[in-house]
């Protein structure tokens, strides 16, 4: 009897802490992404589905839906809530679309854009983080995300092209390989400035053969504390 | 290690307040005076032997028991300010202990205080003439357990015949303690924001050489993951070669790049950078500040037939010339790359050549430097820097300057501002003539031609940018539909705002403007300051509290650390007060006398630095030449005074002499430094003593002259005046990078004579009466 009452209580605490989850992501999503205007309603859900604290570190977790990028470890962040949704938003995915992401340090970029699309291909040149990612995306069976370790600047020749990139690293030039394997008509959006400073957002989008760039918006990455 | 763990302003700040250490001691022992004078023979010793212990030990305490902090996260996260306030008071107790043994010494020996004041000063200048070599020899983290057995050696000279036997024995024990910091030297750990931090967190980067070097820390990092190839047109197909870098304090110094010279898609040809080249041939080449010689290479690759290279940072350089590339692959091994090891401003006035092409190093790093370095001094980039160029340019010469594109824009709208200023100041009233300009997806390259664009020239320029996917930005013939091609800007502002400063209302452009873009200029060199205290108000609403540090950091700390300084100081210098009295004689005497003093010596000291970097091309060089300087003939001033006397009509004459030199130097000493800039280094050594000679020495007498007199009048006074003098000392230095800031070097010049003004007004005040001879004089004394 006392071992069921045990049961009982854990069963209550745990989907408790699922409900809890829940409100902090629909909170997140109300407050800090609709409430700047984004509107992109399969991103929305999204947002609202993926369980954001269980791609952060346990220690990190209970600032997961925090308006803040948070600390992964080996030097990286998990992006700001609202910068996941806005690259998102504005590669414009689609059903039926491949998508690369290159940087994919916890997998939860990888894991929106799952979401929504039909196949995506995520790089991430640390392999402690791309094994993180792989075996979180694959316990939360997000089967449609192809995790490798490599270094981005390649890309993925052999699934590509694509029809959007996100690339979640800023780099002092935009890699040709990557320019190469965007479908005609396809689009990337790349963090353009510093990743600890002041950045733009910029779209790079190729048309009849043409690359023709445009900064979106002025963001600043909230630094994160260092996390050893 | 300040330095190179986070940024010069941090060292800034923390030494500052750490100096402040001289005026708490003239305050401790204002108020415990008679308590200490009684103990001084043990004293003495065991102050040496807490310095050398705080010494050795103050890194290690800040790194193990304060954690890692980070002057960028200031404004977000509180408990840097309590790491921050717990790393002053651990620096500042070197300072406090050892001024507590100086001061004793003085108020106990007033009657040697020449020879005192003359030991000390030979001692610090002597002092950091020989830190200079040590910067050479060892690592930073090495130097404070090294340091802090001269204290101990200090300890052991002052030992009394009675103390014989206790005192070498805790002396040599207390040598344990810096002996371990010698061999297993604490160091700070570096700001994640820094430019290596960064690169080492790409897989498989290491730091595979470290050097010490007066310019700082010098690494050398191998990164499998790390390709080079700044604002690179997005039509550049071939592959971008992985390359390794040297960093100068944790911060970018140059890629190590092998360049072939039958490398027909060297990547620099596909960035906005290539302009000049687009333009017309060009064969010689002057590169300013050229580092590991990309731009040597980018010029070769355009055919240039002379490639002279000015780069000043000889220690990065030996790092990247011993790099075992082939002979063809190393840029300066080619036999048309001339390596000129000095600093660019300094070649510029000294060189008679003509030149097709000079080209300026990149302004910004990638994102933007988010104003840290506001407060240095960049001498490259101003009205009269710009003038050197024009003169060093063949007729159909060109200038030619990067920027990283920054939000909101600062950097980009100065750099054009400072060229159409260059053309005014030529008497050129029609900058869309003389300057072209392209922007990338993140660059923006400005070409200044002496003579006007030709119709061909703007016929490749253009084919060029349709080529990477470029815009051109300035053009004789540009039309509003040419500006966003292929690049969009998020703020469409930015072109009204080109035009305006284009136009010949540029100045109310300036005035309006929220950020200050109007061009530097010698006296006021800040590029980097881009900071308008009246818009402080409205930054904050746009961008936040916490956004400021993004904004203009290095120019905010500056003042925060002014404030700071200026409470304490003030504060020191009260306290003694309660227990001596707040009224009684020499009491305004000794408050205005030590204060100008304090203010006049360092106003001066700061301006030779800035003015000594100009000629030696090196600030490290030129602070180490004056403050050694300085500090020798000073000593020897004071010295000398002893044979002055006390009275106040010498004394008043003194400071008399003192503000005339200033301003005489304030006159001629530019000329004079322009004049002997071309000469060996060894020779301007020798000119910068002379310079440095006689104001000094005649410097040196003031402060002892008046602590004999003080001595005479009220000598509960003298630890008073010593703490008042060292408190105002550390004001002026922070003060005068904010004058020089605000209303530029030749103010802070006036101010130091003006200091010395009142200082011979006021030493003429006192009533001395009851002192009328040297008899009487010496009687007091007694």
């Amino acid at each position: 009897m006392k071992i069921a009452w045990i049961f009982f209580f854990i069963f209550i605490l745990y989907t408790s802490s699922q409900d809890e989850y829940e409100n902090r992501r629909k909170l997140m999503v109300s407050e800090q992404i609709k409430a700047r205007g984004l509107r992109h309603e399969a991103t929305l859900r999204a947002m609202e589905t993926v369980p954001r604290h269980l791609f952060v570190p346990t220690s990190g977790r209970s600032f997961a839906y925090h308006d803040n990028p948070v600390p992964i470890g080996h030097g990286q962040t998990i992006s700001q809530p609202y910068i996941v949704a806005y690259m998102t938003q504005i590669v414009d995915p689609k059903p039926d679309h491949k998508v690369l992401e290159i940087g994919a340090g916890s997998g939860y970029q990888a894991a929106i854009l799952s979401q929504i699309v039909k196949e995506v291909y995520t790089l991430e040149i640390i392999p402690e983080l791309a094994e993180g990612a792989k075996s979180v995306l694959a316990a939360l069976q997000y089967n449609n995300v192809h995790v490798k370790t490599a270094d981005g600047y390649y890309g993925w020749e052999e699934a590509g092209p694509f029809d959007a990139i996100v690339v979640t690293a800023a780099a002092e030039h935009i890699p040709p390989p990557l320019i190469a394997q965007l479908k005609e008509g396809g689009k990337m959006i790349i963090p353009v400035g510093s990743p600890f400073m002041t950045q733009s957002l910029m779209l790079v989008e190729k048309e009849k053969g043409k690359i023709k760039t445009r900064s979106l918006m002025a963001v600043r990455f909230v630094p994160f504390t260092r996390s050893n | 290690m300040l330095s190179y763990a986070q940024w010069d302003h941090f060292a800034y700040m923390v030494i500052s307040i750490a100096l402040l250490g001289f005026g708490a001691s003239g305050t401790f022992i204002a108020i415990y005076r008679n308590w200490l004078l009684k103990r001084t023979r043990y004293l003495l010793p065991v102050l040496m032997l807490l310095t050398s212990l705080s010494m050795s030990t103050v890194i290690f305490f800040i790194r193990h028991f304060f954690g890692n902090f980070e002057s960028y996260l200031l404004f977000l996260d509180i408990s840097h300010a309590r790491v921050l306030v717990l790393s002053y008071l651990a620096f500042f107790m070197p300072f406090f202990f050892g001024a507590l043994a100086i001061g004793l010494v003085y108020v106990k020996y007033v009657r040697n205080i020449g020879l005192l004041y003359f030991s000390d000063l030979i001692g610090s200048g002597i002092g950091g003439l020989i830190c200079l070599y040590l910067f050479h020899i060892f690592l930073p983290q090495y130097l404070p357990g090294l340091i802090a057995f001269l204290p101990l050696l200090g300890a052991l000279l002052i030992v009394e015949k009675t103390d014989i036997l206790w005192l070498p024995v805790t002396v040599l024990l207390y040598a344990v303690i810096p002996a371990v910091m010698v061999f297993h030297p604490a160091s700070l750990q570096m700001s994640q924001y820094k430019s290596l931090s960064k690169v080492l967190n790409l897989p498989g980067a290491a730091i595979v050489e470290t050097k010490p070097s007066v310019y700082g820390i010098i690494q050398l990092v191998e990164a499998p993951a790390l390709r080079f190839a700044p604002g690179l047109s997005l039509s550049y197909t071939s592959e971008i070669p992985v390359s390794g870098a040297i960093f100068c304090n944790g911060e970018w110094f140059g890629p190590v790049y092998r360049f072939q010279r039958e490398d027909s898609a060297f990547f620099m040809q596909s960035t906005t950078q290539q302009l000049p080249y687009v333009m017309h041939k060009v064969e010689r080449v002057l590169i300013n500040d050229g580092a590991t010689g990309i731009g040597a290479a980018h010029a070769v690759s355009n055919g240039a037939k002379v490639v002279n290279v000015v780069e000043p940072n000889s220690a990065a350089l030996n790092i990247f010339m011993k790099q075992k590339f082939d002979q063809n692959e190393h840029i300066y091994t080619f036999p048309e790359v001339n390596l000129i090891p000095k600093h660019s401003r300094s070649y510029l006035i000294s060189d008679n050549s003509g030149y097709d092409l000079i080209v300026l190093p990149p302004i910004n790093a990638f994102g933007g430097d988010a104003g840290i370095k506001a407060t240095n001094e960049q001498y490259l980039f101003t009205l009269q820097a710009l003038d050197d160029i024009w003169d060093r340019l063949n007729s159909n010469g060109m200038i030619s300057v990067t920027v990283w594109q920054d939000y909101p824009f600062r950097s980009s709208l100065k750099m054009l501002a400072l060229l159409v200023e260059t053309l005014k100041g030529k008497g050129i009233d029609t900058p869309d003539k003389h300057i072209a300009s392209i922007r990338g997806w993140g660059t923006i390259t400005y070409v200044l031609k002496k003579s006007a664009i030709s119709f061909d020239e703007l016929r490749r320029i253009r084919r060029f940018c349709s080529e990477m996917y470029f815009d051109p930005l300035i053009l004789p013939d540009i039309q509003k539909d040419d500006l966003q091609q292929y690049n969009q800007v998020e703020d469409e502002r930015f072109f009204e705002y080109v035009r305006s400063i284009m136009a010949q209302d540029r100045e109310k452009f300036y005035r309006s403007y929220p950020f200050n873009i109007a061009p530097p200029t010698d006296n006021q060199p800040f590029f980097g300051q881009f900071l308008k205290w009246g818009r402080i108000k409205s930054m904050i609403s746009n961008y936040g509290w916490s956004g400021l540090p993004y904004l203009e950091l290095g120019y905010l700390i500056v003042v925060f650390t002014f404030i700071q300084i200026f409470i304490i100081a003030i504060a020191l210098i009260l306290l003694p007060l309660v227990k001596i009295g707040w009224k009684g004689k020499g009491k305004s005497f000794t408050l205005v006398y030590f204060s100008c003093l304090g203010l006049g010596f360092m106003f001066f000291e700061i301006v030779l630095i800035q003015v000594f970097s100009l000629f030696f091309g090196n600030t490290i060089y030129a602070a180490a030449m004056v403050i050694s300087g300085m500090l020798i003939f000073s000593g020897l001033g004071s010295l000398f005074s002893t044979n002055l006397g006390w009275q106040a009509k010498t004394i008043s004459i003194v400071n008399f002499l003192v503000m005339l030199l200033i301003i005489t130097y304030s006159i001629v000493l530019i000329s004079l430094i322009r004049y002997f800039i071309d000469q060996p280094i060894f020779l301007k050594l020798l000119i910068s003593f002379i310079l440095v000679a006689p104001v000094s020495f005649i410097m040196g007498m003031p402060f002892p002259m008046g602590l004999r007199r003080l001595q005479i009048v009220n000598s509960r006074l003298l630890p008073w005046a010593w703490g008042i003098n060292g408190c105002l000392s550390v004001i002026s230095t922070v003060l005068a990078t904010i004058i020089a800031i605000e209303r530029g070097f030749i103010w802070v010049m006036l101010l130091a004579a003006l200091s010395y003004a009142i200082a011979s007004l006021i030493g003429n005040k006192p009533n001395f009466s009851r002192v009328k001879s040297w008899r009487q004089y010496r009687t007091a004394l007694k």
